[in-house]
């Protein structure tokens, strides 16, 4: 990651009518980095892409891309970036490869391989037609289209909600090689557990505003995670006073705990006991916001 | 970003459609030109032995016109029709009366075209017997004034149903118009607003592809596609007339060039639809509107034919300046209207992208 910043948000306000889309927001993406844009349903991801592709007017605000202008520079833009929209939809009853083919040739690239090697990878057959595709296969023609021009921005709203977890892994694999030969990657999600596997940083949005902006390590050491295991034989609560472990509760025969740090001392403990059941979760957006965020914010998420 | 793509999709998506109704145009084309010679045979048998009511030409004098025609046998009143275009298809009613000659105030500048009628008392039928021009000198009606089965001229129209391009001009362009631009307009939208409606504008505007670049793309396509249909209508109507035996009477190259004038109309329909589809972004809504445009283009046609004082309707009208008549009958493409017409598909267009370059695309 380098200093030089692909997209810079500044001030930017979108209002549909009276109701605010987002509202003064700030954002920077650096060069090489993978950001994750997180926030709840209708808080404002979807509008503050478009705003960056210039599908949407802005009301206020600047927004830079590669130093230039996001609305009137669009086409320049548009040439190094690659898009996956939220909702999308296909021209119909044409063959995927003929498909992604055509909007090649709209992005004046002649060379299909990376679209053959993107597609393998995905399983996305391409000799099926548009219009037999499953909600899946019709992410992954989304998911390839986006990447196969090897664009040096990829935005992508929504990625991962409908891939299934081994997909999301190769997903993962293909995000970080993109990363690792320089290209820059900002990409939404409603789900903290989907960007924190791939993301360098992560943007919280809530009610049309950047609430903050972490690395996802720092993250991660303040959210830990919930681990729930229902033991077979009698066990004390003291037994799991461990370092990096907070949030002690106990249930009958389950505990619940959160692990900071130290997990494999935590798994340790655990081990000693007859394990009937054991769940490792990642806190929920909406929890996480809850919990070290929205201090002073007395108003419920809206998901 | 190459130049192209776009309409190379749409024709190539669309193909199938386009088959199917250029197949229509060609039957219909083709096959109504083979009516004509039965249609032709009939209607002489019945107007052999008809009268004829010998018209003389308008006299001007001193700012009045007199126009006179010789009295005729069982006639006992007539009608004169009064039009300024060839194919007083927006005649209106000038004189109906027992006299054989009227004189009228000159109160226009342009050419006018005149029709006689003859009420029968015998039949209660009412026949176009005679017609002319106010225009000195030989002209196409002085020839139709010869023939003897001059009684074909229906509908106060002076295009003799007897030959073939006669019957053409009234069976075949009377409607031609509603087939094709109907067509080409539910087309125009809908090629822009399923883009909105089917949420691929993101997926087309992420590409390097400005919103100007995708409407001209889109209004070529429809362009090629107006000329297309153009095409294989000539190529029915000619066949058509070469079975026949009819092509030396209506050659080819009239026949192109009376529907090469439909081009441009047909490109005022297809800047229409895209500007209501780029501002509703709604199949439904822009289809609506751009059938509304062409309906409501020809009455202004229509009524602008009633009177004078409504003459300025007709000039605000798209329909005035596709005068195919002038093509079929006096042999003079009207290239100043081709031209005006073209002009104004042009700027329609650049409204539309205008209003384009300024809508959000919905999510």
């Amino acid at each position: 990651m380098t200093e030089e910043k692909v997209i810079e948000i500044e001030n930017l306000t979108k209002m549909y009518g009276n109701n605010v889309g987002v509202k003064d927001l700030n954002l920077a993406v650096y060069k090489g980095e993978i950001v994750g844009f997180l926030g709840p349903n209708g808080a404002g991801k979807t509008t503050t892409i478009r705003s960056c592709l210039a599908l949407i007017a802005k009301t206020a605000g600047e927004i830079t891309i590669f130093g230039l202008d996001s609305h009137r520079d669009a086409v320049a833009i548009r040439e190094k970036t690659g898009y996956l929209p939220g909702d999308f939809g296909l021209i119909s009853s044409v063959k995927v490869s003929s498909y992604l083919k055509y909007l090649l040739s709209l992005r004046g690239c002649g060379s299909t391989e990376k679209m053959v090697s993107l597609a393998k990878r995905l399983e996305l057959d391409l000799s099926r037609k548009t219009n037999e595709l499953s909600k899946g296969n019709k992410l992954k023609v989304g998911i390839v289209q986006a990447l196969m021009a090897d664009p040096d921005l990829i935005i992508m709203d929504e990625p991962t909600s409908g891939l299934d977890p081994l997909m999301k892994q190769e997903f993962y694999r293909i995000l970080r090689e993109e990363k690792k030969e320089g290209k820059t990657v900002f990409m939404s999600s409603h789900v903290l557990a989907d960007v924190e596997r791939v993301c360098d940083r992560v943007a919280i949005i809530r009610k049309g505003q950047v609430k903050v902006v972490e690395e996802i390590q720092a993250l991660q050491e303040k959210t830990g995670k919930v681990l729930e295991v229902e033991f077979g034989d009698p066990f004390t609560i003291d037994e799991f006073k461990l370092e990096g472990v907070s949030g002690l509760q106990q249930d009958n025969d389950r505990i619940v705990l959160t692990v900071n740090e130290n997990l494999d001392g935590v798994i340790e403990v655990v081990s000693k006991h007859r394990i009937l059941n054991m769940n490792l979760k990642t806190y929920s957006l909406e929890q996480l916001f809850l919990k070290y965020y929205a201090q002073g914010d007395s108003e419920r998420g809206d998901a | 970003m190459m130049v192209g793509r776009i309409v190379y999709m749409e024709l190539r998506t669309g193909w199938k459609g386009l088959l199917i109704f250029g197949l229509l145009i060609l039957v219909i084309s083709a096959g109504i030109v083979q009516i004509f010679p039965t249609f032709r045979d009939s209607l002489t048998e019945e107007l052999e032995g008809a009268n004829k009511v010998s018209l003389e030409l308008p006299e001007e004098q001193e700012g009045n016109i007199t126009l006179s025609w010789k009295s005729m046998e069982k006639a006992t009143s007539y009608m004169v029709l009064e039009d300024s275009r060839l194919s007083m298809v927006t005649a209106k009613l000038k004189y109906t009366g027992a006299e054989t000659s009227i004189t009228f105030e000159k109160d226009f500048e342009e050419k006018r075209y005149y029709a006689v009628m003859a009420i029968l008392n015998e039949t209660s039928e009412s026949l176009l017997v005679g017609i002319a021009t106010t225009e000195k000198g030989e002209n196409p009606f002085q020839e139709l004034l010869q023939n003897p089965v001059y009684k074909g001229l229906t509908g106060g129209r002076n295009i003799n149903m007897l030959e073939a391009k006669g019957f053409i001009a009234l069976e075949f362009f009377s409607w031609w118009w509603m087939l094709a631009g109907l067509f080409i307009a539910y087309l125009s939208v809908s090629v822009v607003a399923s883009d909105f409606e089917n949420k691929h504008m993101d997926m087309l505007l992420s590409t390097p592809v400005s919103r100007r670049q995708y409407l001209i793309e889109k209004f070529s396509a429809m362009t090629i596609v107006a000329l297309l249909v153009i095409l294989v209508a000539t190529a029915g109507l000619a066949s058509g007339l070469t079975s026949i035996n009819a092509l030396n009477e209506f050659p080819p190259h009239i026949v192109f060039q009376s529907l090469i004038g439909f081009l441009p109309f047909l490109m005022v329909i297809v800047s229409v639809g895209m500007f209501t589809a780029a501002l509703f972004q709604k199949v439904r809504a822009g289809m609506g509107l751009t059938f509304a445009f062409v309906f409501a283009e020809f009455f202004l046609y229509a009524f602008g034919g009633l009177s004078k004082s409504l003459e300025w309707m007709k000039t605000i009208s798209i329909f005035n300046y596709w005068d195919y008549s002038s093509v079929i009958i006096d042999d003079f493409f009207k290239a100043g209207d081709f031209i005006l017409l073209t002009i104004l598909a042009i700027t329609l267009l650049i409204i539309g992208i205008l209003i384009f370059e300024k809508k959000d695309i919905p999510a």
